[in-house]
């Protein structure tokens, strides 16, 4: 397969040659703006609206989902273990690999092609093929979308997670959940609207940057809340105040902040902080209702292992990211800690770990959101930022076969996704025949976001946001396609 | 339907002619400039780099793609479509791998061929001369500081510089901030604390003076260099933990640097020494360590500096982890004081600065010395002894008592657990009883059969070490006894002063490590061996600066002290710009040069580089003055102007990069905290000593582990466990620095102004003093606004802030009639005004 005259077809429709339009960053910092003519004032647009607010908004095009819930697993699973069986890979073990690589870690790169190392089988009336490792996964395949073609090509985790994210693999760049709040608004006006929620080991890999709303209005960032309970401070106000006298006094402080506000317009700092004692007050009694799970039947605890060690704690944040999102919130972050789905050294036993903490309560979230009729108009997602390799990766040098794992991969590597208005039981895209690179359908971060917008009633190439002297887009790659093979 | 790739190129050319054609007047196009920044970027890795010529094709220089590789010449000047080079780029057979030049690069390159592939001068013979390009080189910060002249004859030259780009646009300055806003605005820029009422009295009634005499004020008071450590520790990284993961070990004894910068900037040591101090300390000293010595001790703390980066190695002491310290550090110092990313040429050369990975290790090797990755030392082991005589004996006296009543404990406690064992073998009949007691009393290893099976058949009966060991079960009582003089056993040894212990940087001698490359950043792939030595592009202009390996005439290798020495001898293109610009920056809000400090060439050029030089030139020639600095900067008319966004300068510059007016800045993180505190009166000034430990309450809020009221920079830093209102207003976590702070506007932090219990108490003590100050409510609020916004409340806000508390007063009786209710409404007052934008914002 010859993947140049793909590229250059895409090449040419949308060559129209016009100066500049494409560049690379380095290229707008060394000739940007500024330093283009000292004479010339840096031409900036008019303001943007002075007044941003989480109130709902209608998309433009029919919706298909109203929320969405990532299960972000930063470090990049392997999709030769889990999701993109190679019965060639398997044949080929131990031998030497004579295609092109590009290893993150050279000082510990071999060419030495490593099989996958757990069994697949066929599951559900669709015959998905998934592996052993994720054997709850196994028993809802026909309600997923497994996307086998993603592909970022930034062989890093900052840039991948950051194309992913928010369009292109820099930093400072606003995540989709603040361009979803900005706009669809918020559903829900007692709770935050873009929640993220991180793994009691730790945040992940680039902390906050995670939810950051980049250059839109603070009021569109995400709100990352405690691993563990209580998941917010301060919920509880002092009993001689609880009720009306707080309400009181923060109708005093609003009055208060307006008139400070109006000597100082456009301060959009101001407005968001004024904004913000609004949700909070509401969120005493919202958040605190939302976040407690100690309602739920032991049934449903059950199902989402959250009376078992291992799965508890990814249980509980699965059963509260229902929780929100059966609430009214828009978007909601499952972290895990650091990147640790990167699998350098120690496979063997790391990805086993990983998979049976999270396994039973992915799966437990699609049952639930199903048997509550959520998952119609809810998108779940669950992927990492990258792939693996088909070859050994040795952490601790050659004769150490048991310290060994894959190197990275954003060439070619799964995902999958249900509900919101994916297709079910459906397998989309294929690799080369070591999983390497995407060779069909291949779903790239910009059609991926792209795709993401249009279930929401969004359209790609009109949500933008004026900042400085250009718009900035999630999607800027006028090139970036809406999957439809993706969609029911 | 499938075109042939040659008649895809053959269109591409006409309409590219075409375009060519219809723009005679076209701008050239040259290979340093434009073309070889896209090569260095995405081909060089495999046509010039690191010594690999595939298809022995070098893209480095013009004449080496004329002179071409196995498939012959690449470059044809005038026709591309004869050019090797151009074909495979428009064909995407190059660069290999998925990304491919975008469409603006390729017309750039065909338009450059045809144009006749055009250099802007001749080339060099040697191609290792080619490494980085005159442009790359002639970046903006890389030279040497322009010494200009203000462009016009204002008083202040900042504002000259200000004023006249201002007037270039169209524009002008704002007008003065009201008395009121300048008050809170220089008092929380130059000490993080609001104004007490008696300097808002003498400053709003003083004329001219009494500005100048209050900056002099704010600049003398001890509360100065608080603020201003706090600064610099966020670029220091200044933290308590040892980072990485769950660890987060603890280092008691890294306060000594915090207290090091609080004294220097309060001694207002002049810049260049404090940067000498912090790099090279150690060196100073040149000799044996004089613990009686105080300078001794200033410069082994100054050190601290080189050791505030992550460093995991007192538990994982692999070569990684030891290279992962040195490599954080290393940031932290380029970060700090050169103004650059220097991080990613640990691996490979830098994407966009001309910093080649030699670059990198040359300049690693000015502190291998000190970090030696084979005699590597870890955290604990650095720690240098400064204990006195004294101190050490008082230490001894207390062990002793300690061990005297530690002692009496134990014989106590052995003696009720032999009680314990005796009552046990009672219950072991009596024919038996003898033989079991000879057998729990043999020691476990002379045991023999029988005496195993004895002890075995009743079970209750052990030795008394174990009987001690689970005395909790045996007998409760007696062990809550025993545990409680044992609690006071160990306060009488907590009663000890602590040990005199500097976590410091030195090196000696015999650590002279063989500096090499680690190839693509791996320390287990050495390579070519380097020599210590300034990054090339920052000594363009000063080549005959080298740094010694080793200096005869110090007892170290005198690599970082030579290295301090020339950052700091006033010809440093970076250090005077960068430290000048930080200064300004926490003046204004804003940096000249913004990006995070960024002044490599991915950031942004500044539009007042002149005014940037003439700062940092003016500052050297004033022996690295910074109060002189403040000074100046506060007493300009840009300084002191209104924060209002007026409609007209709006239009042109929102962001306000010309300085047009003042930034409203939100107060941080210590800042909200340090206020609260004063306003309340609660505020303990006091200035030096180990940090207040950060615990988690019951709740799992990370609080102080004893209410205090000392200022929020001596308070633990701990990278997994940050005080809770400090990490709630974002008080950066330190990975391993912090360049520019950034803030976010959360509901959390609502929530902590309206229900958090230190939000809640310290209304309510700033209630208690208002009301016992005057029994006339509008003497209260005069009062109670004095405090928080510089200024009394109008008639307006007067009549508001009463209604309230009347309101709030009857609601607050009917709901809990306790407490005085009107003492609760004020305090609910004081609370909504602590958590009003006036408060929080200076403008």
């Amino acid at each position: 397969m010859d993947f140049r005259y793909i590229s250059r077809r895409h090449w040419l429709r949308k060559s129209s040659f016009s100066l500049g339009s494409v560049a690379f960053p380095w290229l707008l910092g060394q000739d940007g703006l500024l330093a283009e003519n000292e004479k010339t004032v840096p031409l900036k647009p008019e303001l943007n609206p002075t007044s941003h607010d989480l109130s709902p908004k209608t998309p433009p095009e029919n919706p298909k989902a109203r929320a969405m819930i990532s299960m972000y697993m930063l470090g990049g699973p392997s999709q030769i273990d889990l999701f993109d069986p190679k019965p060639e890979l398997a044949r080929l073990n131990g031998q030497q690999f004579q295609g092109h690589l590009k290893f993150d870690n050279a000082a510990q790169a071999s060419r030495e092609i490593m099989g996958p190392g757990w069994k697949f089988s066929r599951h559900g009336q669709c015959g998905m093929e998934i592996s052993e490792l994720l054997p709850h996964l196994g028993t809802i395949v026909d309600e997923i979308t497994l996307i086998r073609s993603m592909r970022t090509s930034s062989n890093n985790h900052v840039p991948s997670n950051f194309a992913l994210t928010t369009g292109k693999p820099v930093h400072g760049r606003p995540v989709l959940g603040s361009w979803l709040l900005k706009a669809l608004g918020s559903e829900t006006q007692d709770l935050p609207a873009y929640v993220a929620l991180t793994d009691p080991r730790g945040l992940p890999q680039e902390g906050s940057e995670n939810w950051s709303q980049g250059k839109l209005p603070a009021i569109y960032q995400g709100t990352v809340v405690r691993p563990t309970d209580p998941r917010i401070f301060n919920l509880n106000a002092a009993p001689h105040l609880k009720g009306i006298p707080q309400q009181a006094q923060l109708d005093f402080l609003e009055k208060f902040n307006r008139m400070h506000l109006q000597k100082h317009p456009n301060e959009t700092e101001l407005e968001a902080r004024l904004a913000s004692y609004g949700l909070a007050a509401r969120m005493q009694e919202a958040a605190k209702e939302a976040f407690d799970i100690s309602g739920e039947p032991a049934a449903i605890k059950a199902m989402y292992g959250i009376d078992n060690k291992r799965t508890s704690d990814y249980g509980t944040r699965c059963l509260i990211a229902r929780r929100l999102v059966e609430r009214g919130v828009r978007f909601v972050q499952i972290f895990c800690a650091g990147q640790n789905w990167d699998h350098h050294g120690s496979i063997k036993t790391s990805l086993p770990d990983r998979c049976g903490e999270i396994d039973q309560p992915a799966t437990a979230l699609i049952k639930d959101l199903k048997q509550r009729g959520l998952l119609d108009s809810t998108i779940v997602h669950w992927g990492g930022e990258m792939g693996r390799l088909p070859v050994i990766q040795f952490r601790n040098g050659l004769s150490d076969r048991n310290a060994v794992g894959r190197d990275h991969n954003t060439y070619g590597f799964s995902q999958w996704v249900a509900g919101g208005g994916f297709r079910k039981g459906y397998t989309h895209g294929l690799t080369d025949e070591f999983s390497h690179h995407a060779i069909d359908g291949v779903v790239n971060h910009y059609d991926w976001l792209a795709t993401i917008l249009h279930l929401f009633g969004l359209n790609h190439k009109e949500l933008k946001f004026r900042s400085g002297p250009r718009d900035i887009r999630l999607v800027e790659e006028s090139h970036a396609r809406i999957v439809h093979e993706l969609l029911s | 339907m499938q075109l042939p790739p040659q008649l895809i190129l053959l269109f591409l050319l006409i309409i590219l002619r075409f375009e060519c054609l219809g723009k005679a007047q076209e701008e050239l196009i040259y290979f340093e400039k434009e073309i070889r920044p896209i090569f260095k970027a995405a081909c060089f890795h495999c046509h010039g780099e690191d010594n690999v010529k595939k298809g022995d094709l070098d893209l480095r220089l013009v004449r080496l793609m004329i002179e071409g590789g196995k498939s012959g010449s690449a470059l044809h000047p005038e026709k591309a479509d004869q050019s090797l080079l151009w074909e495979n780029i428009s064909t995407d057979k190059m660069p290999k791998g998925e990304k491919k030049l975008s469409t603006g690069q390729k017309e750039k390159i065909f338009k450059w061929i045809e144009q006749g592939a055009k250099t802007v001068r001749p080339e060099p013979a040697n191609v290792e001369e080619a490494q980085y390009t005159q442009e790359e080189l002639n970046h903006w910060a890389f030279q040497p500081l322009k010494r200009t002249k203000p462009p016009t004859e204002e008083n202040n030259p900042i504002d000259s510089f200000i004023i006249a780009k201002l007037q270039s646009h169209g524009l002008n300055i704002s007008e003065p901030a009201q008395r009121e806003s300048l008050i809170r605005r220089i008092s929380y820029d130059l000490t993080g604390l609001p104004p007490t009422p008696e300097q808002i009295e003498n400053f709003i009634r003083g004329g001219d003076e009494a500005y100048d005499r209050l900056v002099e004020e704010l600049l003398i008071s001890p509360q100065y260099g608080v603020r201003w450590a706090r600064h610099w520790l966020d670029v220091a990284g200044f933290a308590e933990t040892e980072g990485a993961g769950l660890q987060d070990a603890k280092r008691p004894h890294a306060w000594r640097y915090r207290d090091y910068v609080i004294n220097s900037f309060n001694a207002n040591k002049p810049i260049n020494q404090f940067i000498i101090e912090q790099l090279a300390g150690d060196e100073l000293i040149n000799g044996p360590i004089d613990k009686s010595n105080p300078k001794h001790l200033e410069f082994l703390s100054a050190t601290g500096f080189l050791r505030m980066a992550p460093d995991t190695t007192q538990r994982n002491n692999t070569l990684a982890d030891r290279n992962n310290a040195i490599s954080e550090t290393l940031k932290i110092v380029s970060r700090s004081l050169l103004g650059l990313t220097i991080g990613c040429a640990q691996c490979h050369d830098h994407k966009y600065d001309p910093i080649s990975i030699d670059d990198y290790y040359r300049f690693r090797a000015i502190f291998d010395p000190a970090f030696p990755l084979n005699q590597w030392q870890t955290p604990n082991s650095r720690l240098i002894d400064i204990t006195n005589q004294e101190v050490m004996a008082e230490r001894a006296k207390i062990e002793s008592e300690a061990k005297a009543m530690e002692d009496d404990m134990i014989s106590r406690r052995n003696a009720h657990c032999k009680k314990i064992q005796e009552l046990k073998l009672e219950t072991v009949p009596e024919e038996e009883r003898d033989a079991t007691r000879e057998a729990v009393l043999t020691k476990p290893e002379n045991r023999n059969e029988k005496q195993k099976a004895l002890l075995l058949k009743h079970p209750m009966v052990k030795p008394v070490d174990f009987i001690v060991g689970l005395l909790v079960e045996y007998d409760g009582k007696a062990f809550a006894k025993f545990k409680e003089e044992q609690k006071k056993i160990d306060a009488v040894r907590d009663k000890k002063p602590p040990l005199g212990l500097i976590r410091a940087t030195i090196e000696s001698k015999n650590s002279q490590p063989v500096s090499r490359i680690f190839f693509r950043g791996n320390p287990e792939s050495p390579k070519e061996v380097v020599k210590p030595s300034e990054i090339m592009a920052l000594k363009q202009h000063r080549k005959d600066l080298v740094v010694p390996e080793n200096d005869e005439q110090l007892k170290t290798t005198g690599r970082r002290l030579n290295y301090a020495k020339q950052l700091t001898d006033g010809s440093h293109p970076m250090v005077a710009r960068v430290f000048v610009n930080r200064i300004w920056m926490h003046h204004f809000g804003n940096g000249i040069v913004r990006n995070k400090g960024d002044f490599g060439i991915a950031g942004e050029k500044p539009i007042h580089q002149d005014l940037l030089d003439w700062l940092a030139d003016d500052f050297v020639m004033h022996g690295w003055d910074l109060k002189r600095l403040h000074k100046l900067i506060v007493s300009s008319k840009t300084y002191k102007q209104s924060s209002i966004r007026r409609p007209g300068i709006e239009k042109i510059d929102p962001d306000n990069h010309l300085f047009g007016r003042s930034n409203m800045k939100r107060l941080e993180a210590e800042s909200i905290r340090d206020s609260l505190l004063m306003v309340s009166g609660k505020l303990d000034p006091s200035i030096r000593g180990p940090s207040i430990p950060v615990t988690e309450n019951n709740e799992g809020k990370p609080v102080l582990s004893n209410e205090n009221g000392r200022r929020s920079i001596f308070v633990q830093v701990q990278r997994r466990l940050p005080l809770n209102i400090l990490a709630t207003f974002d008080q950066p976590v330190m990975t391993p620095n912090c360049n520019k702070r950034t803030n976010t506007t959360v509901a959390t932090q609502a929530l902590w102004f309206m229900n958090d219990n230190e939000s809640l108490k310290m209304s309510e003590t700033l209630a208690t003093s208002i009301m016992a100050e005057s029994t006339d409510l509008t003497k209260q609020l005069n009062q109670l606004f004095i405090k928080l916004f510089a200024q009394k409340p109008t008639p307006e806000e007067l009549r508001s802030c009463m209604d309230y508390l009347r309101t709030q007063s009857e609601r607050l009786a009917k709901q809990k009639a306790e407490k005085n209710s009107d003492h609760l409404a004020m305090a609910s007052l004081c609370q909504a005004l602590f958590a009003s934008n006036r408060f929080l914002f200076v403008d």
